[in-house]
């Protein structure tokens, strides 16, 4: 027979952990599902039970459909933008020559860059006036206040911010592929063309996947550049789903419709996560 | 049809260090020539400047009376089995032998029948379908290999392809090797460290010591007139043993005598060297009437080794070791103080300076 001692020793040690995530994840996951079916006082305590009624709100409000469309959008931009940049960084910092150093530190940097003061530096650069990107094009645009351009504009400031963590997987990745199989390719008559598509990035298939989910899920949760570049405008071009939350919640104190759309964005990322899992095993080959 | 030659090719590191230093060679077509040498003597670094994965830091590099030094590794048509095989991990077997058809844009139906070809040449068939982390080490050397006959480069070039294989495997694929090379005609460079493979499947050997071209010839010469001590050590298993001898008279061989007269070693020291297989005991000597036995040598016996088909005997002599390869019919046993007796005709000379054969 086991001793009492024996049979809670394990869970003991468990105490730690689940109280950090009881604390900071289960409990707050599961008070925003409750509050979702509440509308709440300007305290934010659930007063009338609604049920399903803030989601059937938040079906019919067209502002809801385009805060998804902008988000889908955004989304995209930036995922693939930032893989793209960490990617290209991560081949070129693989040669070996004469101060490589400072370009991968070049390249992983926006990584140490908070996103507020990486847009407070962008909305400098993107100033209409004394900003330097107009001088440099030669145009004057007024790129965060224009509704065409604003979206382009924080998504391309995320895709380089998010892009310094993928320079380090992707370099991680590249480390790990034999030298030895671009030996015996060159010697076979592959190109370097040749040899990135059909070694470097069936090489990085394993890594590619990964970095994919995590940058969708990093994507989805950007804040900070739109709460300090755009406030969501203008009108609500870049209105994304969590600028959105936090205006319903600190703005219009309907913590309800917050919860609600919160929950909707938890179930969005939650299945692109599956399917991308279901997906793994078809793409990543070995 | 393809011809390789190499005109005081150095390989030099920073810091002045020949990896590779004057390496003179010329082969033939369809000649299979090893490079042999201890680890660090720069035979794989020749073999890889061959290939142009190694820039040549001096010298010429000619193959087919075109000048190579600065052809890119694709453009020189040449394949590689490399050893620790290469496979492209993310293709399947097929995929593997087919790649450098592949990106040379040959037909698909054509690239099939090579495939299915070579896999029957090789007995890998059955092995298509599946990726190279399914494969045993042998299946890995095979598909390495597979891939580089699949096409018909202008040289095969091997780097220790056979070392990742365990013994048996070794011999087996070292036979297959022999074969592949007659059937295809082939010119071959094979850089091995085990001289077994190099004496069994070279028709030139490059003796290597330290970056430098010891001895270029065949199997049998480096075997009979090593040009130094070196090669006579390296060459031949177990090693040729070796003994530090003064010089007086040597009446009875007369080869010797005149060899010793023509270079003045009189009175001074030489190297003398003799296989394990020139040592004979009385009972041998009864089988071998050719062998000029000089005088007997009194040795004890210090260990003994049982192979089967031959028995090694050990022992001391002026310090040195000696290693005697005999037939099992004698009974000497450890401790015994016996005759031995070495073949005179047999007998190499080096100087103790140079270390280079007398001749």
């Amino acid at each position: 027979m086991k001793t009492l001692k024996e049979k809670t020793g394990p869970y003991l040690y468990l105490v730690p952990c689940l109280l950090i995530f009881g604390i900071f994840l289960f409990y707050p996951f599961f008070k925003t599902i409750y509050l979702s079916l509440f509308k709440t006082n300007k305290m934010g305590q659930a007063k009338l039970f609604v049920g399903l009624g803030n989601y059937i709100d938040l079906l019919k409000s067209p502002s809801f459909y385009n805060s998804l469309s902008v988000t889908v959008i955004f989304v995209v931009i930036v995922v693939v933008g930032s893989m793209l940049i960490g990617l290209v960084g991560a081949v070129l910092c693989n040669k070996a020559f004469p101060g490589i150093r400072i370009f991968s530190t070049a390249y992983a940097l926006p990584m140490a860059i908070a996103s507020s003061s990486a847009a407070m530096i962008f909305k400098i650069i993107l100033h209409p006036s004394v900003g330097i990107m107009n001088k440099i094009l030669g145009v004057s645009i007024n790129w965060v206040s224009d509704p065409r351009y604003a979206l382009v504009c924080v998504a391309v400031l995320t895709a380089w911010l998010n892009s310094g963590i993928n320079f380090l997987y992707f370099s991680a990745g590249l480390g790990n592929i034999d030298e030895s199989i671009y030996e015996r390719a060159s010697v076979d008559g592959a190109s370097s063309v040749q040899q990135f598509f059909s070694l470097t990035l069936p090489g990085l298939s394993p890594i590619m996947f990964y970095t994919l989910v995590v940058n969708i899920i990093q994507a989805f949760q950007s804040f900070g550049q739109v709460k300090i570049l755009t406030q969501g405008g203008p009108g609500e071009s870049t209105n994304l789903m969590v600028y959105s939350i936090y205006r319903d919640a600190f703005f219009n104190y309907r913590f309800g419709s917050a919860a609600a759309q919160s929950v909707v964005l938890f179930l969005i990322v939650m299945v692109l996560t599956l399917v991308m899992f279901k997906l793994e095993k078809k793409g990543v080959k070995y | 049809m393809s011809t390789l030659a190499l005109h005081d090719v150095c390989k030099i590191y920073p810091g002045h260090h020949f990896a590779v230093k004057n390496f003179n060679l010329e082969v033939k077509d369809g000649e299979f020539i090893i490079f042999v040498g201890p680890s660090g003597c720069g035979k794989s670094t020749t073999l890889r400047m061959i290939a142009g994965l190694e820039e040549i830091s001096r010298g010429e590099l000619w193959i087919d009376g075109e000048l190579m030094n600065y052809v890119e590794p694709r453009e020189r048509n040449l394949s590689m089995v490399f050893q620790n095989y290469a496979l492209y991990p993310n293709m399947t077997v097929y995929k593997n032998l087919a790649y450098s058809l592949k990106i040379r844009k040959v037909p698909k139906t054509q690239i099939d029948k090579r495939v299915h070809t070579v896999a029957k040449i090789l007995e890998i068939e059955h092995l298509l379908d599946r990726y190279p982390n399914a494969l045993s080490g042998g299946q890995k050397q095979r598909v390495a290999i597979g891939s580089a006959i699949i096409r018909n480069p202008k040289m095969f070039l091997m780097d220790e392809p056979l070392s990742n294989l365990d013994a048996k495997l070794r011999a087996q694929m070292r036979v297959e090797l022999g074969k592949l090379h007659n059937e295809l005609g082939a010119t071959i460079i094979y850089v091995t460290h085990d001289q077994t493979e190099a004496m069994t499947l070279g028709t030139r050997i490059v003796v290597m010591k330290e970056g430098v071209i010891q001895q270029v010839d065949t199997p049998q010469m480096l075997y009979n007139h090593p040009v130094n001590k070196f090669v006579a050590g390296f060459i031949g298993s177990p090693a040729m043993n070796f003994l530090t001898a003064d010089v007086y008279e040597f009446r009875e061989n007369q080869e010797a005598q005149a060899l010793f007269k023509k270079h003045g070693y009189y009175k001074r020291k030489v190297i003398m060297g003799i296989r394990p297989e020139d040592i004979y005991t009385n009972e041998d000597l009864e089988d071998h009437p050719e062998v000029e036995a000089g005088k007997p040598v009194a040795v004890q016996i210090t260990a003994r080794e049982m192979l089967g088909v031959e028995v090694m005997l050990y022992f001391e002599l002026d310090g040195n070791q000696f290693c005697a390869r005999t037939s099992p019919k004698n009974e000497y046993q450890i401790g015994h103080i016996r005759n031995l007796y070495f073949d005179r005709r047999k007998i190499h000379f080096f100087d103790p300076d140079t270390e280079e054969a007398l001749s």
